[in-house]
């Protein structure tokens, strides 16, 4: 899986990633001051990396938990995210992490009892109130479980905090750690889909859409909080007959009313982002379709995202209550 | 293109004659040798002279970003074999301790250690890592010129504690990276195959040369040609970059126009890939 592991050389004695790397014994392990020497440095190309990225296992000084940007939700008023990790397993074409970042490299922070105790100065801050936090947002909350640990690692502290709600957000099928505990109402597991064709041309190294959907109805009979996330969609001629099909899919199986959220958004990037995408893939059809560029954002023209965010609501509607439904048209 | 930096003649005469490379020019007191799509420049010994003879290089062929870029020569370490041969995942100068971590994202079953650059040859090998002269002034010259993963260092061991840096001979030397040819082949095909993947994406379009000759684009309109000309490859991969409409056209703005009309009109699809890389 990885060829190359470095480590900083402040975590190098942690036990975690001791554990990590006897995963991996053939990979080479190179020690590093810093993780942004390997990770930052200009002259690196997303796209060659993405062959073979290796892993970096470093220390996370500071700004552990963030606040979400306003608007950012699903349902709860005070939200904050948090990244363990840096980069995903999967391919996906439309992912904002191939503009944000110039290395493919996986970067994991291994101290999470720091990330615990950021998480607890917030919830202090907080008082009685609920608070949110977001953990998929610059990787995949569980496609890297069985190497990180992480998900198995932080349950049991929501679990003695009930008025902290985690959402894992995810395309993976590691529901194991999951599986092995008893289900918590403040965990939610939501899982991003896209329409078959569009998985089939975007989505690479992504289990299948009936792969996951078999997690969610495991996750779903264990009792775990689930939700659904249509975050990008993406726009194609058939756009609605295959957002229908997929609905139709998923709704057919999935029990609706046990469901915690269903969130949708179109297909958005920062103007950066989107022009370093285009550096990287200049053949994919995806990015020769018409933008617009709005207040740095670039987006699909104002009435194609109108009429799109309109018909797959109305559709949504069709399965599930309104009061699920949490449309976000915020910067990816 | 691939670009082979050596210090020293006896480094570079058996890649000079594998390769069939010709002397083509000398300057700056540096020697280039050209042929089959390799340049290879004989720096001297030492990190200023091999980031001379990198920029020398660069400048001389008009290196892109897609060149491949490799030092290769002969190192110290402790307790390596002589004649082992290894590629560099870390390079460190030992002057400024300033560390390059060159991205290894092709398969190397092989030997790989840190690489650490001094400044007079080292005979003690305190740590455990390679010890050589010049990748510190190469590597980070050459990436200025390239992306960092098609840059790299290969070293073959020449001494270590047992049989230190007095008893290495030119003929020696000549000999310990002649046995290495095979490995460095392979390197070199290894990184040929990444160099392709970075530069089918930045190939010039004859299409958009052949209408900027045609009409006059200013440099904002160029930019906008060269994008339409991206979504077009995108989307008709087939056709040439070309409307019977345009003959008719006056000035590049309307071409322009004309061009993202066509593009905008055409039926938005995502290309199916083949089921190859599902999991």
């Amino acid at each position: 899986m990885f060829n190359t592991i470095y480590i900083e050389r402040q975590v190098a004695d942690h036990a975690r990633v001791a554990e990590i790397c006897a995963r991996f014994p053939k990979a080479t392990r190179v020690e590093c001051d810093r993780y942004g020497e390997v990770f930052n440095p200009n002259a690196q190309d997303f796209r060659l990396q993405k062959n073979n990225p290796a892993l970096i296992l470093a220390h996370k000084h500071n700004g552990h938990v963030l606040a979400a940007p306003q608007g950012y939700g699903i349902g709860g008023e005070r939200n904050h995210y948090f990244s363990h990790m840096l980069n995903c397993l999967y391919d996906c074409r439309y992912c904002f992490l191939q503009g944000m970042y110039r290395s493919a490299h996986h970067v994991l922070y291994v101290n999470y009892e720091d990330f615990a105790e950021e998480i607890e100065r917030t919830l202090a801050a907080a008082g009685k109130q609920a608070s949110w936090f977001f953990s998929g947002y610059d990787c995949d909350s569980l496609a890297m479980e069985p190497v990180s640990g992480f998900v198995e690692h932080f349950l049991p502290f929501f679990a003695a905090r009930p008025q902290a709600w985690l959402e894992l957000r995810t395309k993976s099928t590691q529901i194991r750690s999951l599986l092995k505990v008893e289900a918590l109402p403040n965990v939610v597991v939501a899982f991003s889909f896209t329409p078959d064709e569009v998985y089939r041309a975007l989505e690479h190294k992504v289990p299948g859409i009936e792969r996951r959907l078999e997690a969610m109805l495991q996750l779903q009979q264990a009792g775990w909080p689930l939700g659904l996330r249509f975050d990008p969609m993406i726009y194609q001629d058939d756009y609605q007959a295959h957002y229908r099909t997929l609905f139709a899919q998923l709704f057919s199986r999935l029990d609706s009313a046990a469901l915690h959220s269903v969130s949708l958004g179109t297909f958005r990037l920062p103007r950066g982002y989107f022009k370093k995408m285009v550096q990287l893939y200049p053949d994919e059809r995806l990015f020769a379709g018409s933008f617009e560029t709005c207040n740095d954002m670039v987006s699909y023209p104002r009435a194609q995202e109108r009429e799109m965010t309109d018909f797959c609501t109305q559709e949504l509607l069709r399965h599930i209550p309104e009061s699920l439904l949490f449309p976000c048209s915020l910067a990816a | 293109m691939i670009h082979i930096l050596s210090a020293l003649p006896a480094e570079a005469r058996p890649l000079i004659d594998h390769f069939r490379l010709h002397e083509k020019s000398t300057s700056g007191g540096f020697r280039i040798h050209q042929g089959n799509g390799i340049a290879l420049v004989i720096s001297g010994p030492g990190k200023v002279a091999a980031a001379a003879a990198t920029a020398l290089l660069a400048s001389r062929l008009a290196a892109g970003t897609q060149a491949t870029w490799l030092n290769i020569g002969i190192a110290g370490h402790a307790d390596l074999e002589i004649g082992q041969g290894l590629l560099a995942h870390r390079i460190t100068d030992r002057a400024s301790g300033q560390n390059w971590y060159p991205p290894r994202v092709f398969d190397w079953p092989l030997e790989s250690a840190g690489l650490l650059t001094v400044d007079t040859p080292e005979n003690d090998y305190p740590q455990t890592v390679a010890y050589d002269m010049e990748a510190s002034g190469f590597y980070p010259v050459a990436t200025r010129f390239s992306t960092s993963e098609l840059v790299q260092c290969y070293k073959v061991i020449s001494d270590n504690r047992k049989q230190g840096t007095g008893s290495v001979s030119a003929q020696q030397c000549t000999r310990l990276i002649a046995a290495r040819l095979e490995e460095i082949d392979s390197l070199l095909h290894s990184l040929g195959d990444l160099q392709q993947q970075h530069h089918g994406r930045h190939a010039g379009n004859d299409d958009v040369s052949r209408l900027a000759g045609q009409w006059h684009f200013t440099v904002s309109q160029q930019h906008q040609l060269a994008d339409l000309a991206r979504r077009w490859c995108a989307l008709i991969p087939d056709q040439p970059l070309w409307l019977d409409s345009l003959k008719t056209h006056d000035s590049a703005a309307r071409v322009l126009n004309t061009l993202r009309e066509h593009l905008d009109a055409l039926p938005t699809r995502l290309a199916a890939e083949t089921g190859a890389d599902r999991v």
